[in-house]
């Protein structure tokens, strides 16, 4: 009895997960100019699982149902197409037969689809935030709506960019396929650093609803997994993973029941998903493999060692101290400076640390950067100096509009009036 | 009991993402599920078709209206009054994507 069924027999975000790889998969068939009709044949494959999954049965493999569909659907968009417009060039199943384009839904070369969308959405003539909406809309199979709310954004500003991006990779012709040889070297820089944000959006964001930031971390370490298969043997893929995994696997701790913030030190170690701390390691074996060392190596081997440590005190300050100064030869970026100072603290003491922070006040970068006036009233609370970190906490208050952010400074700045 | 017609008006799924989907698809069986022998049956309506004002006048190729005054699709359920398939109706989780219009059929009188 199909009526019968429970209905919680599909995996959650199913739907989601499918509708990312069937753009992909039909991307490959209509050309990258026509990334809207592919997403307008899923949405209409969606609806026929809903026309036909409603009243009757959810079917044993629905993904495979799905799949079918849409390539049903696509075939015969590509006839229509073909008899309406006898020289679409940019249609690949053009020229071809039905036999030819239905290879393009076999599992392996699904994933061919999906990595040649990676490059497409990331690649370096779109601006940086449309690369990151455009990889969570047709990758991630995200709503206008959650990009949104994970990017602190508002749906009309997505819209559009997701509109001009679109318009962009049709101007400039922007291809769907993987890049090879010494074009390769060039691009692959540009996706990690699109996929470690993409992440970071997920990590850092402020935004009360965990479960959205959690999903953009996931989506990223996804992407990122399906790189690391196909491109075998690139350190910099492995070292990404496995910082994602270390980051992500902490991600549960750093929320308390009521939702509010704890700060690294006072983080339930226990809480921390040790699977995922696991495959961190396995993937860092992988990315030390190679003779490469990049600034994921640094941030993933930073990462390995606070999960390393049994508990703060136990935390090999020094080593971490040593890494980030390597990270700062890569790249001179002051919030890694800043990292070293709060670091410093544990190697020299909080009064040094306090001083290595407020020579950053002057950096133009950190100057209206909240954490750096929020660690330093931390500190100064640690060592009682009651009135300097009062008003640091409330500097640091007002440069910033996030409630948790706020929940947490009102907290400390009460600790400095008792 | 009672033959109703429910007609969905209004274009709510087109912009829907897959979770939303998803969450609709299992609200719709659940829906449905909960009706048993009181759900008849239902369908979508196809974006397109003719529309005929009268024999000289013949229009194809869609749309002729508003997307939401368009009929995106109907289901035909049981209940013994206007009261109960009102509340049916109320508990269909496609009420808010669309508008919906719950008209008793005629039946035919039996002889």
């Amino acid at each position: 009895m199909g009526r019968q069924q429970s209905v919680d027999s599909i995996v959650e975000h199913l739907f989601r997960n499918e509708a990312g790889k069937l753009v992909a998969v039909l991307t490959r068939i209509f050309g990258p100019s026509n990334i809207d009709l592919a997403e307008d044949v899923v949405q209409e494959t969606l609806l026929a699982a809903l026309d036909n999954w409603a009243p009757g049965k959810i079917p044993d493999n629905p993904a495979a149902w799905l799949t079918q569909v849409a390539k049903r659907k696509s075939l015969n968009v590509v006839k229509q197409l073909k008899t309406v417009q006898s020289h679409r060039k940019d249609l690949y199943a053009a020229d071809s037969n039905y036999d030819e384009a239905s290879e393009i839904f076999l599992d392996s070369e699904i994933q061919d689809s999906q990595l040649r969308m990676i490059f497409t959405c990331c690649h370096p003539s779109l601006p940086m935030e449309s690369q990151i909406a455009l990889t969570l809309k047709i990758l991630g199979g995200f709503s206008i709506k959650e990009i949104a709310q994970a990017l602190m954004s508002n749906e009309e500003t997505i819209t559009k960019r997701l509109y001009r991006a679109k318009a962009k990779i049709r101007s400039d012709e922007i291809p769907f396929d993987i890049p090879s040889g010494n074009k390769l070297e060039l691009r692959l820089k540009g996706v990690c650093l699109s996929l470690y944000l993409l992440f970071n959006e997920g990590y850092n964001s402020s935004h009360p609803q965990m479960f959205i930031r959690k999903d953009l971390c996931l989506e990223a370490i996804r992407l990122t997994f399906l790189l690391t298969q196909h491109f075998d043997g690139r350190a910099e893929f492995y070292a990404l993973l496995a910082l994602m995994c270390f980051h992500a696997a902490r991600l549960d701790a750093r929320l308390d029941r009521e939702g509010a913030i704890v700060i690294f030190e006072d983080q339930d170690r226990s809480l921390w998903n040790h699977e995922l701390i696991s495959k961190g390691f396995n993937y860092l074996r992988e990315a030390s493999k190679g003779d490469r060392l990049s600034e994921y190596h640094l941030e993933a081997g930073i990462a390995a060692e606070h999960c390393m440590a049994k508990d703060f005190k136990e935390t090999n300050w020094q080593s971490i101290y040593d890494q980030y100064e390597l990270l700062y030869g890569l790249k001179k970026n002051p919030i890694i400076k800043l990292n070293m100072a709060i670091i410093s603290s544990q190697l020299e003491g909080i009064p040094k640390a306090i001083h290595a922070l407020e020579e950053l006040i002057s950096d133009k970068e950190l100057e209206t950067y909240y954490f750096l006036y929020a660690t330093l009233g931390v500190f100064n609370l640690k060592i009682k100096d009651y009135e300097k970190a009062g008003g640091y906490l409330s500097h640091a208050k007002s440069l910033t509009s996030s409630e948790k952010e706020q929940q947490f400074l009102n907290k400390r700045i009460l600790e400095c009036q008792m | 009991m009672q033959e109703f017609l429910l007609i969905l008006k209004g274009d709510g799924m087109s912009t829907l993402s897959p979770d939303e989907m998803q969450q609709l698809l299992l609200k719709y069986k659940a829906w449905v599920q909960k009706l048993g022998d009181q759900y008849v049956a239902g369908q979508r309506l196809q974006n397109k078709g003719s529309f005929m004002k009268n024999k000289d006048n013949v229009m194809t190729d869609g749309p002729f209206l508003e997307p939401k005054e368009m009929i995106a699709g109907y289901f035909v359920i049981r209940a013994k009054d206007q009261n109960e398939a009102d509340t049916i109706a109320l508990s269909s989780p496609h009420l808010g994507l669309y508008q919906i219009e719950v008209r008793p059929l005629v039946q035919p009188l039996m002889h």
